[in-house]
């Protein structure tokens, strides 16, 4: 903002301050960025005084992830991991966004169904660990039903609620101008509701996640999971802090990747809301 | 001549008096028909099959009186909802009081957000084997847990409650001279309720999950722990019956927090009727 030469002439006289006194909140970069810094500082400092057993340091956690990663065994679980959690994720969503489609567009489909999803939403997933483990044994099956039941039920519910709130006009509209059963879904239905299934997968990929985790650390015989067992068991404190950086780092990308499609996909939600 | 009156006309004109019976118009029926079919054949086909893997309604139910009876369902639920109701209570002051503090400093903010966002994206059950190296497997490892599992929901709601709150609002306050106390729980407070209570029924269900994850790994005392032990002994029957104890408890949390949540923040409604 440009002042005018009145304005200027009275700074002048009272000797006012031209600039900004130096405030935190102008330099919100600086104080995040100082902020890291001073965590893993300290985290340095304190970590090397403790016993390692119990807590490490960034340095050596940093030493522990070049000497890991390059391992063989390491990056079969890693492999492992990602593979099961693909394929029960892809799972979950396939038939998530079926049935939901289905429940929210066929009344008789939702009251047969609803029972059963809403008992099994409720119930918290890890709660079925166990059974699973006793009816698919400690392999690839179990995790994978895992990942499966984790990332299901987001999808599921979001699909449904997004289907409930398409607008009867829009409906009627398309069956005014004829469009059959097939049109209905793919051009009105399955359009209005990508928002919310986009939603709903975002917040299965983060179950899913903590869904393989678990299983792994609970069969721990393979995959990341069992690496953080195996670790925690041995006391190796640094190495324990590989796997679980790694997994923090691919529950931001996932989530980051699902947001980014979400917008390309379907950018029509914001658009309605700055409405 | 009289103008004739409905009545008249729909005795003229035979026409129905009431709507035609529609499946429509009893989803009850609907459920209720379809849950008992479900339960028939369970009941059916589970009595045809191996008990060491699956088990049938009514051994579930012979299964629960025999665990009540014994007094065993109700010793490790108590076990297990008091470490919930420590861990979460921790969970909520801590979480509303730092997310008060977040919400309402910006040098705060950008200070703790780097350190808050790392541990919130890290998959929370991968620190649970790091928690139980240095807690032991008693109960404060599960106090910590739940802890973990519920506190940044809390937090991040909070926060955002507080971000949001109308500056017209507070300045209103100001200009009445009201001291930061009185900014903080007359003004600030009640307006960032609704979100704190949002963070509270998504920390909820959280909880229940830290709680059984942490029971699951220590498998010493609580529900988790019954679960770990009968999926070992192969006693499906008993099994069942803690799942659909833990069902039953997500249901009524959910429930719970739901009614509060309408009892305590009802504005949240009306201000939405408004705009």
């Amino acid at each position: 903002m440009a002042l005018n030469t009145l304005e200027q002439q009275a700074i002048a006289e009272l000797d006012l301050p031209t600039t900004r006194p130096f405030r935190l909140v102008d330099h919100l970069g600086a104080v995040r960025a100082s902020s890291v810094v001073f965590l893993i500082a300290v985290w340095e400092i304190f970590g090397r005084q403790v016993n390692p057993l119990f807590l490490s340091y960034p340095s050596a956690i940093g030493r522990a992830f070049l000497q890991i990663v390059t391992t063989a065994e390491f990056q079969r679980s890693a492999l492992g991991s990602l593979h099961v959690f693909a394929i029960g994720l892809l799972a979950a969503l396939l038939l998530g966004i079926t049935v939901g489609l289905l429940m929210g567009r066929y009344r008789l489909v939702e009251y047969l169904l609803d029972p059963y999803v809403y008992a099994l939403d409720a119930t918290p997933r890890v709660a079925l660990i166990p059974l699973l483990l006793l009816w698919f044994g400690l392999g690839i099956s179990s995790k994978i039903a895992i990942v499966f039941l984790s990332g299901l039920f987001p999808v599921l519910m979001n699909t449904f609620s997004g289907v409930r709130t398409v607008s009867a006009q829009l409906v009627d509209v398309g069956r005014a101008y004829g469009a059959g059963e097939r049109k209905l879904f793919t051009k009105i239905i399955l359009p209005a509701s990508l928002p919310f299934i986009m939603a709903g997968i975002r917040l299965a990929v983060g179950r899913a996640l903590i869904g393989i985790i678990t299983a792994e650390m609970f069969t721990a015989v393979s995959g990341m999971g069992a690496l953080l067992i195996r670790y925690s068991s041995a006391l190796a404190t640094d190495k324990f802090f590989v796997p679980v950086i790694l997994l923090a780092l691919l529950g931001v990308v996932l989530s980051n990747a699902v947001e980014k499609l979400q917008k390309r996909l379907a950018p029509w939600k914001e658009t309605e809301r700055a409405l | 001549m009289a103008v004739p009156t409905d009545e008249q006309i729909i005795e003229e004109l035979r026409l129905r008096r009431e709507r035609r019976w529609s499946i429509y118009d009893h989803p009850n029926l609907v459920r209720s028909l379809s849950v008992i079919v479900f339960l028939l054949l369970w009941e059916f086909f589970g009595r045809e099959t191996d008990p060491i893997l699956f088990t049938y309604p009514t051994a579930v139910a012979e299964a629960f009186v025999k665990l009540i009876t014994s007094g065993e369902l109700i010793k490790q639920l108590a076990v297990s909802l008091s470490a919930l109701a420590v861990g979460f209570i921790v969970s909520l002051v801590l979480g509303v009081a730092l997310g008060l503090a977040l919400g309402m400093s910006r040098t705060a903010e950008a200070f703790f957000e780097p350190p808050i966002n790392a541990l919130y994206a890290t998959p929370q059950v991968a620190l649970t084997p790091l928690l139980m190296m240095w807690l032991g497997l008693g109960f404060s490892v599960k106090v910590a847990v739940v802890f973990l599992f519920a506190f940044f929901p809390i937090l991040i709601n909070t926060a955002s409650g507080a971000k949001n709150v109308s500056a017209a609002m507070v300045e209103v306050a100001r200009a009445y001279l009201a001291p930061p106390r009185q900014i903080l729980f007359k003004v600030i407070c009640p307006a960032a309720l609704p979100f704190i209570m949002a963070g509270v029924r998504i920390a909820i269900g959280r909880a229940l999950v830290g709680m059984i994850v942490a029971e699951l790994f220590t498998a010493v005392t609580g529900l988790g722990a019954m679960l770990s032990l009968y999926g070992n002994i192969f006693e499906t029957a008993k099994m069942f019956v803690v799942i659909v104890v833990l069902a039953g408890l997500g249901v009524s949390l959910v429930r719970l927090t739901q009614w509060l949540e309408r009892r305590l923040a009802m504005w949240k409604e009306t201000e939405r009727a408004l705009g």
